[in-house]
């Protein structure tokens, strides 16, 4: 016996919602990474091949973008200055990760209070981080210049001099981020199976043989995943910079995204910007397909 | 059939949960809302960056306004964020605000991408003989005197923005220091400040801006123009690095540098402003900003040590001039609005109180007035006289200003070669116009 409640729902499915829910329940996502991810990256290649006039296309201009960038001085020493940054500042975090996630990984008292603090860092939004910074690397009343005076010496000069102030913002970047590195690290190192160290350490192996022989060969994948992941993510710094130096001194610490920041909102260049992002976007898209590909073969080996 | 039945009660509840849902956030969300406040007035979103500038202009004139009838809604933002936010929104015609208080060098920039209404169309008097002269000529696009940008050769000059508040550079001096009166050369600025240091009074002779960009290029450029030089000839070929100019930059980067203090090239204008209000410096040449400040024990702590002057000079006394100018975007959602304060704004009357409140007035009758707000009122006013020019009219000023920063910052930074650095820069500069069609 049918009741009434089964008729509408038998209707439901004969109009072909069997079919068309999957669909249907897709459409909703669907549309949203269209609209949000395909169309702007569709439309952005097609900015790249534009020349722009006062904020406005004129001009289909093709691969001209791209071929004007590599005679751009001020370009390819963004990228230069991004690409020390990022070799420099994740090399740094990877050491200090390792080595925090390695003494974190005993049991002693207090040590889940101090896997907490570790991570604090992190966890603190980029901008607040920099202005912290500043105010500790300001000539005139930093934190750094305060103690220095408090000590008999001079005004600290930090972010008036090249050189120390690419070391300043690498060491922001270095104490920002290390605790994700720490995070991944010591999740990697916590997974690792017990049976090969006990076997290691009934055959006497001591701490550096048991790191050079077992730790560090089963936790290469993790540290590759680990160092990719933050790789990419420090090509796209921006927030410190643009607060604590707005890559000054000079062209010091003016990585690819301030200059294309710059070219595209501040120079109305929206062309050129594209070009410049989209390629900046292929060499990370490059460095992330090198890396799994190393990732792969350390799988293998 | 129990897979069947498990199969429809799941569509079916997913089916009425997302719409229960949806409704629930639909009606949640208009009760939340809150309910339209019953208007106070004519509605005028403002758009400003932060500046000292504007302070008496919030403090005393927006209850005015209000008292007027209108509703203003003041949205700040920081400097440098503003000019790409508002020419995106008027290009987007986002219509988020009705009036922005535009720096005068965006200007161009603006007119060029042809986002802003035209003011003399609704019938603001761009030819009042009451402005300043110099301050109404930034508010047209193209430029009604000097070179123009290709394209617009021929085109009629339309006033596209008017003066909201003026503003240039002043000496601000130690009166404890230079006794004998403003110091009239830099020569003078420099000698007598080292004497205040070897006194004790003060620290350092002068202090400026040293960032990379536009805070360097502004503090060098009252030098520069002192100086004798001059930026572009009329056919926008780079000439900035002329003797006159090489000499400023010297002088700039190596003088100024060993009297300022030692981390100066990471000053901007807040490490200026507190140099100067904090005691330790001697002279500053800066925009009004900091300089209104003077007179409060709050503010500074040599509050009556500070006086103004014209700037110095090396051949003449010229200034940078950079005023708060504003434009009605043609997205604005209360056009009609926006221009009706305009007008309201900068009648002789309110002009005449906002330089009671102690901002500087951009019609010539305001400065006239019996008590003025702010000792640097006058002051101003003889240096519009002495000189005062504004930054070349191009839409393209932002990236010049930017390619020439680098170089200066790069020379102060050593403590030499600011000849040198301009040189680089007027290469860089000529190469940039040159790929955006200048010649």
């Amino acid at each position: 016996m049918k009741s009434a409640t089964q008729a509408p729902q038998y209707r439901l499915q004969g109009a072909g919602l069997d079919l068309a829910l999957p669909y249907l329940m897709l459409a909703p996502g669907l549309t949203i990474v269209l609209g949000v991810l395909v169309y702007p990256l569709w439309d952005g290649l097609r900015a790249s091949t534009r020349a722009y006039r006062y904020g406005s296309p004129v001009a289909d201009v093709g691969i001209q973008n791209y071929v004007r960038l590599w005679s751009d001085a001020q370009f390819l020493n963004a990228l230069w200055v991004t690409v020390k940054f990022v070799a420099l500042s994740v090399s740094v975090e990877a050491v200090l990760g390792f080595a925090l996630a390695l003494f974190c990984l005993r049991e002693f008292r207090g040590i889940r209070l101090l896997r907490t603090v570790l991570i604090i860092p992190m966890v603190i939004t980029p901008v607040v981080v920099a202005i912290v910074f500043r105010l500790i690397y300001a000539s005139d009343a930093g934190m750094l210049t305060a103690l220095s005076e408090a000590m008999g010496g001079g005004a600290v000069q930090i972010l008036g001099n090249s050189l120390n102030a690419f070391i300043g913002l690498v060491v922001l970047d270095v104490w920002e981020w290390t605790p994700l590195m720490f995070l991944i690290l010591l999740a990697g190192l916590q997974s690792l199976p017990h049976e090969p160290f006990e076997a290691a350490r009934v055959d006497g192996a001591g701490a550096w043989r048991v790191f050079a022989d077992l730790t560090f060969p089963m936790m290469r994948p993790v540290l590759a995943v680990a160092i990719v992941l933050r790789t990419i993510d420090a090509f796209g710094t921006f927030d410190q910079v643009f607060v604590l130096t707005r890559g000054g001194p000079g062209e010091a610490t003016r990585l690819i995204s301030i200059y294309g920041y710059d070219t595209a909102f501040k120079f109305q260049q929206t062309g050129y910007a594209a070009a410049l992002f989209v390629t900046v976007g292929l060499v990370v898209l490059g460095l992330a397909f090198s890396a799994i590909r190393l990732l792969r073969r350390i799988d293998a080996s | 059939m129990t897979r069947s039945s498990r199969s429809r009660l799941t569509r079916r509840s997913v089916i009425k949960g997302g719409l229960g849902l949806a409704l629930a956030t639909t009606a949640l969300t208009t009760l939340g809302l809150p309910m339209p406040a019953k208007a106070a007035g004519k509605k005028v979103i403002i758009g400003a960056f932060a500046d000292g500038g504007l302070t008496p202009f919030k403090q005393k004139i927006i209850p005015q306004a209000k008292e007027a009838g209108f509703d203003i809604e003041f949205l700040e933002d920081e400097y440098g964020v503003t000019l790409e936010k508002w020419f995106a929104d008027a290009q987007s015609g986002a219509g988020q605000y009705d009036l922005y208080l535009l720096d005068d060098p965006w200007v161009p920039q603006f007119g060029a991408a042809n986002v802003l209404e035209d003011l003399g169309a609704e019938g603001v008097d761009g030819a009042d003989k009451d402005w300043i002269v110099s301050m109404i000529d930034m508010g047209y696009w193209p430029p009604q005197e000097g070179p123009r940008v290709k394209g617009f050769e021929g085109a009629k000059p339309t006033l596209i923005c008017v003066p909201f508040v003026g503003d240039l550079q002043t000496l601000t001096y130690r009166n404890d220091v230079y006794t004998d009166g403003a110091p009239k050369t830099w020569d003078e600025v420099i000698a007598k400040g080292k004497e205040g240091v070897a006194a004790g009074k003060i620290k350092y002779p002068v202090v400026f801006r040293g960032v990379s960009g536009n805070p360097i290029v502004t503090s060098w450029y009252p030098v520069f123009l002192s100086f004798g030089g001059s930026f572009f000839d009329d056919k926008w070929n780079p000439i900035f690095n002329s003797p006159e100019g090489k000499a400023s930059a010297d002088f700039f980067v190596g003088t100024m540098k060993q009297n300022a203090p030692s981390g100066v090239v990471e000053f901007d204008s807040d490490q200026e402003g507190a140099a100067i209000l904090g005691g330790d410096a001697g002279a500053i040449i800066q925009y009004s900003g900091n300089a209104l400040k003077a007179d409060d024990p709050a503010q500074t702590k040599v509050a009556g040590k500070l006086d103004f002057g014209v700037v110095p000079k090396q051949e003449k006394a010229i200034a940078q001039m950079g005023i708060f100018i504003a434009g009605v975007p043609k997205s604005a959602p209360n056009k009609a609005n926006a221009i009706e304060f305009l007008k309201w704004y900068t009648s002789a009357d309110i002009q005449a109180k906002l330089s009671e409140a102690g901002s500087i007035p951009v019609k010539r009758s305001a400065f006239g007035i019996a008590k003025p707000g702010n000792r640097l009122i006058p002051i101003a006013l003889q240096q519009l006289d002495a000189g005062a020019l504004p930054r070349p009219r191009t839409p393209d000023w932002a990236k010049v200003e930017e390619l020439l920063g680098i170089e200066l910052n790069k020379a102060l930074q050593a403590g030499s070669g600011g000849g040198a650095s301009l040189d680089t820069a007027a290469k860089q500069v000529k190469d940039y116009l040159a790929t955006a069609g200048y010649y």
